[in-house]
């Protein structure tokens, strides 16, 4: 097989700035036929940029760019997908209120010019790129009605409609969870064996290490090295992107003396459909993790908890005080902060300032004695969290959206720890967040744990919670299954009780 | 899931729109012949649709346009640009011939929607505005440049008259009276069946869905945005272009500030339609059972003997009403993907 050993694509000492920043600077990368090569970096080390100008979305300002053998002065989009290289964008870029037959589908008829639609060549082209990937999906259902999982596999079948040879994937395993991962390694691994590529960005290291067969590491815009996947493990590749150690450290939780209420109590609220007689507690600098896999009712508990999803019976006491929670708005007065697992479309603002970002949950703060808006406070205001969270932004009044993912996500955090609330739920807090920076997170909600705050960390990531959390709830099917303190837990035994395998 | 094939369609079923409506109008019917027997016959319900066909027609052109996710304001003032100009020159001109009506009355609708299509599509300027302004530009022109006096029956040429009258199929009342179905319908019925057809089978029909749906995700698959947005425009000002030419012929009269203030109803029956007033979805069946249930309403209401100004009233409570009930819906479905995620 000659053809095996022929590369797919090189890119060849790129470099491309922005005002205030050097998103890459002399970046190689290339990528062989039916190679699974996966793409590191911390946050805002130019990954999404560079993918960017391979699909030929952003030009560089230096570099050259060679696909299938053909070199290309200016890439352009256009140039990209005849070429066989797919971006599957993290909004997926599908219509919402087409079918799945017709999302898999439209690009080609774009592609071939056809003036005219057979619904029946739509079903046809759809059903066969489906069937490959063997889903139980109906084809008419509108694509703005299935989770986000069979999203992804639409955009993926729609790239394949199309000739795909690589397949980009910036991040794709950020918002699915454990099983819905499985199954689209099994379709990338599928589509090896088919000789297509896949180029994937991924913050969390164990994906990597099992999926691709190499890695290539950037940090700050700079290439550190490309490495084959076997003789990896997981703390040299976050050496190798960081460029230093990381320690975890454990919640040191120490029950207050004196202390006369939890800050808030949960007693038999249900939901029908949602969850059932759910009991908890939190006190005052504990984090209490909440588990489960996907659809068992846990963010479902946060959303009724912040006034978004209204329970049919039960009751929620804050500081003891029975509490009526109508709206986000009553949750944040009773001192409840809310961090949505889903930051990009519900947690930021994305033309604004990441300084209006930043404050606009405490805009009522930031009043002058005539009730005017006050902007040195402001200014103040979101220069504190920028710092205290790392936000690497050229300034305070560039868009939310000209910052790279995880910077946006901590922009979200910041926005609602500016609340200073007594409560503080984090749905998901690091998905998406590079290790150093996620430890940088997990000590952060530690230091508000330690100054008397009661945090909820939702997650399905073991290890998020056995290390952060002092104590722990497991949720299946809507109910309460298991209620642990750490200390008395390992990561396999609570992966066995996830999975079911024990109770 | 592979559940029994048909209590799956009743499910579908169920879910629509349409079925709704289909039945709020069955019952409202039925009501009202209850209090005036007269108003379930043939010959009224040949009558409403004869004289709410303009509306209809008005109805398809905005449906399409929130299709794509805009709002046209200005349809209006065109189909009056439309009329007055057509009779205008058919007077003047001594041409005493319907299809030439319809033929400068389109020409006029086709070139004011170009201007919002050109405005829209190439300079991007919001849809709302835009209409909003060319609205009063065209009806200003029109009003300065080309006149502001009414042309009375006696003026109009002779073939609206008898377009208007023009029935295709004509029944005998026990009493003797005739009444037929007029021509108006028809074209109204072939005019929604074309819009249907490229909705449903052509690239462009598709490309509306698509901008209507996602914006950014149709540029990038490579609809091209500025000449779909163009076409929506221009076939509105099209299907205006006729809306007047019919509205002449029914009232056999013309008054350069007619039609235009009707624009709410007509959205109204659309949205009542369950069409999307933020874009992507909505039905042609459902628009036209939309502008039958705000016929049905005006009419019976002054069946019932109630003046004309409660119309307005109702008509505002309509758009109201359903556009609770259409974001009270999708919301909720919105709420249960935020919850299964
Ligand atoms: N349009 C833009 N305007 C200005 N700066 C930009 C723009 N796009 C990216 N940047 C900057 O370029 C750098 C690299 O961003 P990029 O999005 O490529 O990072 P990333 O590796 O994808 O990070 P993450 O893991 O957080 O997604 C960041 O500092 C970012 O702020
Ligand atoms: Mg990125």
């Amino acid at each position: 097989m000659v053809e095996k050993l022929e590369k797919l694509l090189a890119v060849k000492d790129i470099s491309k700035s922005y005002v205030g920043v050097q998103a890459l600077d002399r970046v190689s990368l290339s990528i062989n036929r039916g190679e699974i090569h996966c793409l590191v970096g911390e946050n805002g080390s130019g990954k999404s940029t560079l993918i960017k100008i391979i699909s030929g979305v952003v030009k560089p300002d230096e570099g050259e760019i060679i696909i299938n053998g053909k070199r290309f002065q200016s890439l352009h989009a256009i140039d990209s997908i005849s070429e066989g290289i797919q971006v599957i964008y993290q909004d997926l870029s599908l219509f919402p209120n087409l079918s799945i037959a017709e999302n898999i589908s439209l690009n080609q008829m774009i592609e071939r010019k056809k003036r005219f639609i057979s619904w029946k060549e739509i079903k046809n082209i759809a059903e066969r790129e489906f069937s490959n990937i063997s889903k139980e999906l109906d084809l008419d259902e509108k694509v703005e009605n299935i989770s986000i999982a069979n999203k992804q596999l639409v955009a993926i079948c729609r790239a394949l409609t199309q000739d795909a040879q690589l397949i980009i994937m910036d991040e794709p395993t950020t918002a699915i969870t454990k099983r819905e991962i499985d199954c689209l390694f099994s379709v990338i691994l599928d589509l090896k064996k088919r000789g297509i590529s896949t180029l994937f960005v991924s913050h969390k290291l164990s994906e990597v290490l099992q999926i691709s067969n190499k890695v290539t590491v950037i940090r700050d815009g700079k290439l550190v090295g490309v490495y084959n996947t076997e003789g990896l493990d997981h703390n040299t590749l976050s050496f190798y992107m960081s460029g230093k150690k990381i320690v975890d450290s454990v919640l040191d939780y120490r029950e207050k003396e004196g202390q006369k209420e939890p800050l808030l109590e949960v007693k038999n609220l249900s939901k029908k459909g949602n969850f059932q007689d759910i009991n908890f507690k939190v006190c005052s600098g504990e984090i209490v993790g909440i588990t489960g896999i996907l659809g068992s009712g846990r963010t479902e508990i946060a959303l009724s908890l912040f006034g978004l999803n209204r329970p049919d019976s039960g009751e929620i006491y804050i500081d003891g005080k029975l509490a009526k929670i109508k709206s986000p708005q009553d949750a944040i007065e009773l001192g409840l902060s809310y961090l949505p697992e889903d930051r990009l479309n519900q947690g930021l603002f994305i033309k604004q300032s990441i300084g209006n970002n930043i404050v606009v949950t405490i805009l009522q703060r930031l009043l002058n004695r005539f009730k005017l808006f006050d902007n040195s406070k402001k200014y103040e205001a979101a220069k504190e969290w920028i710092e205290e969270l790392n936000v690497i932004t050229p300034s305070l009044e560039t868009a939310a959206q000209a910052l790279s993912g995880g910077n946006q996500q901590r922009v979200v955090i910041a926005k609602w720890l500016a609340t200073d609330p007594k409560v503080f739920i984090l749905n998901g807090p690091t998905v998406g967040i590079d290790v150093a920076s996620k430890s940088n997170i997990h000590n952060i909600i530690k230091g508000l744990a330690n100054k008397g705050m009661g945090v909820i960390i939702i997650s399905d990531e073991i290890p998020e919670i056995i290390w952060n959390c002092n104590r722990i709830i497991v949720i299946r099917e809507g109910r309460i299954v298991k209620k642990l303190n750490t200390n008395e837990v390992t990561e396999d035994k609570l992966l066995d009780i996830l999975a079911r395998k024990s109770n | 899931m592979v559940k029994n094939n048909r209590s799956f369609k009743i499910q579908k079923l169920l879910k629509q729109n349409e079925t709704y409506l289909f039945l709020v109008i069955i019952t409202y019917s039925i009501f009202i012949t209850s209090l005036n027997s007269s108003f379930l016959s043939l010959e009224n319900l040949f009558d409403l649709g004869k004289s709410s066909a303009g509306m209809g027609i008005m109805a398809i052109g905005v449906f399409i346009v929130l299709l794509s996710g805009g709002i046209d304001i200005s349809f209006t003032a065109i189909a009056i640009s439309g009329q007055y100009i057509a009779a205008n020159v058919l007077i003047a001109s001594g041409v005493d011939n319907i299809f030439f009506a319809f033929l400068i009355s389109c020409l006029v609708g086709v070139a004011l929607g170009a201007i919002n299509g050109l405005l829209i599509s190439y300079f991007k300027i919001p849809t709302l505005i835009t209409t909003l302004g060319t609205a009063s530009v065209f009806h200003g022109a029109l009003l300065t440049i080309v006149g502001t006096k009414a042309i009375n029956s006696a003026q109009l040429p002779d073939c609206f008259k008898a377009f208007g009258a023009k029935n295709l199929l004509i029944l005998t009342k026990p009493n003797g009276i005739n009444y037929g179905l007029s021509i108006f319908i028809i074209i109204f019925i072939l005019l929604a069946l074309l819009t249907w057809l490229i909705l449903k089978y052509t690239m462009l029909g598709r490309g509306i869905y698509a901008i209507g749906g996602d914006i950014d995700s149709a540029e990038r698959s490579g609809f091209n945005i500025a000449k779909i947005q163009f076409f929506i425009y221009c076939y509105v000002g099209f299907l205006a272009g006729i809306a007047g030419v019919l509205h002449i012929s029914l009232i056999r009269y013309s008054n350069p500030t007619y039609i235009v203030g009707t624009e709410l109803s007509v959205i109204a029956a659309v949205v009542l339609g369950g069409t999307r007033i933020t874009g992507g979805s909505g039905t042609i069946i459902g628009t036209i059972m939309g502008v039958a249930m705000v016929t049905i309403l005006n009419n019976s209401l002054i069946l019932v003997g109630l003046s004309s100004y409660w119309q307005n009233f109702f008509v505002g409570l309509i758009i109201i009403i359903s556009v609770s009930i259409t974001s009270y819906q999708s919301k909720r479905s919105i709420g249960n993907i935020v919850f299964r995620r």
